[in-house]
């Protein structure tokens, strides 16, 4: 019996001897072939919304938020209702405005994984163009997105696409259309509208003075919020990171000399950690609001002997104190201003120190520094600095992240603040101590470890006015920090008026937005007729199925006859 | 991506059907009613199939990316049932061989294309990603349209009462490969990590010489005895 199965099974093989010879070949040929291309399906990605607010009537940013085309980069010839993709290496602002005077449908940069790596002048040359992106009137939705693997490869698609564009004959076209993919960028969120009753908060600590009432009060400011062009990727490490850090120091070193009868000092100490610092100074303004106009006794109302704001503390080798009045002698203003010159000439004489006196210019949308909030309502007030203008771009960027403060130049600046404080708070160089004294040493050492990791924690999350919630982990953080050392620890909340509001915050900053691959319709008509071709082939064979059947027939009779 | 690309795919899918439907002359025997008994009877075989495989197989809890090689081989077995529905359908109908044979293998493959293919394309192909894989889904049905009609003719045959002895192994043999082909072929895809256009063409190959035996085969025992 096996002997004729087997005779069987050979003329089997050899009727079908074609198919059996492909069967053996064509794994061989396969595994020539190697691994396939990775899969690539529709790409998901986490997208920041370009700023959207207006501040006093006037709006800022983009203002839209949906998105539903094409994806091009700016080779392509027509940009017009495509959402056009660029990298933040090659970007530059002419592109930027190309793009959006050929009203393109979108922009979308492509910002690099690691912020430290990219090139310093890229970084300036972004910082300068922030603020000239927000000015500028943006009706598109303007997106940024941070790179990965997937993301670049898009890119690179996209941009090899674009750039074939125009130039090749229609076969190429063709080919190209069944060949390459093209791009649809969509994403999920509605439009954007305003955020209405949204609650800047602020908030406030004292160390009481000894020495019963109507003591002078010293007031230590600085905004804790962060400014850039997308809220979500504002981290503001220098701007202003490194002036709460530093609030945070101060109160944590007179908290400590606070507690001791004898270096208790009679002036009392007033802590701000105001927010919207970067919306005109709006916690500011309503705090001084609050205490000046509306209630009977305040500290801010009595006796100020100055109002010390801190701004940009973590960077370079330079301090500026900014006045809107230089400080008349006699005053104390004038005392602090001659003790941190001492301070930094004995102590650190590697710092360049200096006034900048610059009056307010009430003309302006913008005041420039925090200190001008104070010097309106009749307060001397001056701001600490590293900068010399307030126009720097480092104070707006989304380029101010945590590697851009130096940890030892923090920890200085602290000290040379402290110490010269010190001096003024216990009138030391009155008493007749030495130009060259450290206060602050040994256990009463500035802690540099204590500075990075509050820096640290200040930059792991964006803290953009509009993403700060009243409720927010960040503000309850902050405040459980204030309360260790401070007391009354109590926030000031903002709301904008509803008739005329000063400051309006757009929603949808953050978005999921989907890449997915897409054909041009050409490329279905092109599908369409093959289909066709291969059914009318199928029809064909179908209906001669007979001569394939007789074939068989033939080649099994005559096997069988040989 | 559209509508259009629905109907491209749409077409690419049913059209063959139609066309064998309408050329092997199965619509001059009114074998309408007959197709849909057979595709009735190809939902009661899967839904035992599944009762069985959920009762029988636990779940593979094999992690990510390994491949449980003798599951998977247990699971090729229980499509054993595929032949008894066949043969069950086959032998409700009475009729020529051809007939029997196509009537079966049509329902069967049809209702296997209505199931398992018509949801993924309505939902696949009109969204706005586009993808090849419903183009090669659509070719794949064509591919399982001819895989069924040989196997339909392979049970036929294994199942006659006046088969000669010396046919019985190497019909064994090719029923054997049709019920384990998927399987082979997902090992096979496996261990070479294929890409999806060479799998396809592969499977084309292999069901092609698949139907190409059992013609061979059907064409011997028909014409030659």
């Amino acid at each position: 019996m096996l002997e004729e199965a087997g005779e069987v099974l050979e003329s089997v093989l050899k009727a079908s001897c074609l198919p059996l010879s492909f069967l053996l070949f064509v794994p061989a040929v396969l595994l020539l072939l190697g691994p396939p291309p990775a899969a690539e399906a529709a790409h998901e990605f986490t997208v920041y919304r370009m700023q959207q607010y207006e501040l006093g009537g006037q709006p800022y940013g983009t203002r839209n938020a949906v998105l539903n085309t094409e994806a091009r980069t700016v080779e392509a010839d027509v940009l017009s209702r495509r959402c056009v993709m660029m990298r933040l290496v090659d970007f530059s602002y002419e592109q930027y405005q190309k793009a959006l005077r050929q009203s393109a449908g979108a922009v979308v940069i492509i910002l690099p994984k690691a912020m430290s790596a990219v090139p310093q002048d890229v970084v300036q040359q972004f910082m300068e163009i922030e603020p000239e992106m927000l000015a500028m009137e943006t009706m598109v939705p303007v997106y940024f997105a941070v790179e990965d693997e997937e993301l670049l490869s898009i890119y690179e698609q996209t941009r090899v696409a674009s750039t074939s564009q125009g130039s090749t004959s229609a076969a190429e076209v063709l080919l190209h259309t069944a060949t390459a993919n093209g791009f649809q960028m969509v994403t999920s969120g509605a439009q954007s509208k305003a955020v209405s009753d949204w609650l800047i908060t602020s908030l406030e600590g004292r160390l009481t003075g000894l020495g019963g009432e109507d003591l002078p009060t010293i007031v230590i400011v600085a905004h804790y919020d962060s400014f850039g062009v997308a809220p979500w990727l504002s981290h503001g490490a220098d701007s202003n990171g490194s002036g709460v850090s530093v609030l945070l120091e101060l109160a944590r070193l007179f908290s400590r000399l606070y507690t001791y009868k004898r270096t208790h000092a009679g002036y009392n100490l007033l802590f701000f950690a105001s927010g919207g610092g970067k919306f005109n100074y709006q916690g500011t303004k309503r705090w001084l609001e609050d205490n000046l106009d509306h209630t009977d006794s305040s500290l801010l109302q009595d006796n100020v002997a100055f109002v010390l704001c801190l701004d940009t503390l973590g960077r370079g080798n330079s301090l500026h104190l900014h006045v809107s009045k230089p400080p008349k002698e006699g005053t104390l203003q004038h005392a602090f201003l001659k003790e941190l010159e001492m301070v930094v000439t004995s102590q650190s004489p590697e710092v360049k120190f200096s006034m900048v006196h610059k009056k307010i210019n009430l003309a302006e949308d913008m005041l420039a520094w925090e200190h001008e909030r104070f010097a309106i309502r009749r307060l001397p007030a001056f701001t600490i600095s590293h900068l010399e203008s307030h126009r720097d771009g480092l104070r707006n960027s989304i380029m101010d992240t945590r590697s851009r403060v130096d940890p030892k130049t923090l920890t200085r600046n602290t000290r040379i603040i402290a110490e010269a404080l010190t001096r003024v708070v216990y009138n030391l160089t009155e008493k007749g101590a030495p130009a060259d004294l450290q206060i602050f040493s040994e256990q009463m050492q500035i802690q540099q470890e204590q500075l990075e990791s509050v820096m640290d924690w200040l930059t792991s999350q964006p803290r953009a006015a509009q993403l700060v919630d009243k409720d927010s982990t960040f503000l309850n953080t902050l405040e459980y920090y204030m309360s260790r050392y401070l007391k009354d620890v109590k926030q000031h909340h903002v709301k904008a008026d509803k008739r005329d509001p000063e400051f309006v915050f757009y929603d949808q900053l953050k978005q999921v937005m989907n890449a997915y691959r897409v054909k041009p319709a050409i490329f279905d008509l092109l599908l369409a007729l093959c289909i066709a071709g291969y059914l009318g082939v199928a029809y064909v064979a179908v209906q001669h199925f007979g001569l394939l059947y007789k074939t068989v027939q033939r080649l099994s009779l005559k096997s069988k006859q040989q | 991506m559209t509508l259009f690309h629905f109907g491209n795919c749409f077409a690419l899918a049913y059209f063959p059907y139609f066309i064998t439907y309408k050329c092997s002359g199965l619509s001059e025997y009114n074998a309408f009613w007959r197709c849909v008994q057979a595709g009735a009877t190809y939902l009661f075989v899967q839904l035992c199939k599944m009762l069985f495989l959920a009762t029988f197989f636990p779940t593979w809890e094999g992690g990510a990316g390994a491949y449980d090689f003798v599951g998977e081989f247990m699971k090729a077995t229980v499509d054993l049932a595929d032949l008894v529905g066949l043969h069950l359908v086959m032998s409700r109908n009475a009729g020529k061989g051809e007939y029997k044979i196509m009537v079966a293998a049509m329902g069967w493959a049809t209702a296997e294309l209505v199931m398992s293919r018509c949801i993924p394309l309505w939902v696949g192909a009109r969204g706005i990603e586009f993808d090849w894989k419903y183009i090669q889904m659509s070719i794949d049905s064509n591919i399982s349209l001819v895989h069924y009609i040989a196997m339909a003719a392979l049970v036929w045959m294994f199942t006659r009462y006046d088969l000669p002895k010396r046919y019985r192994l190497p019909l064994t043999l090719l029923l054997g490969l049709s019920v384990y082909k998927t399987f082979f072929m997902e090992s096979f895809f496996h261990v070479f990590l294929l890409s999806s256009w060479t799998a396809l063409l592969v499977k084309a190959v292999i069901t092609g010489f698949l139907a190409l035996s059992s013609l061979a085969l059907f064409v011997t025992l028909v014409h030659g005895n």
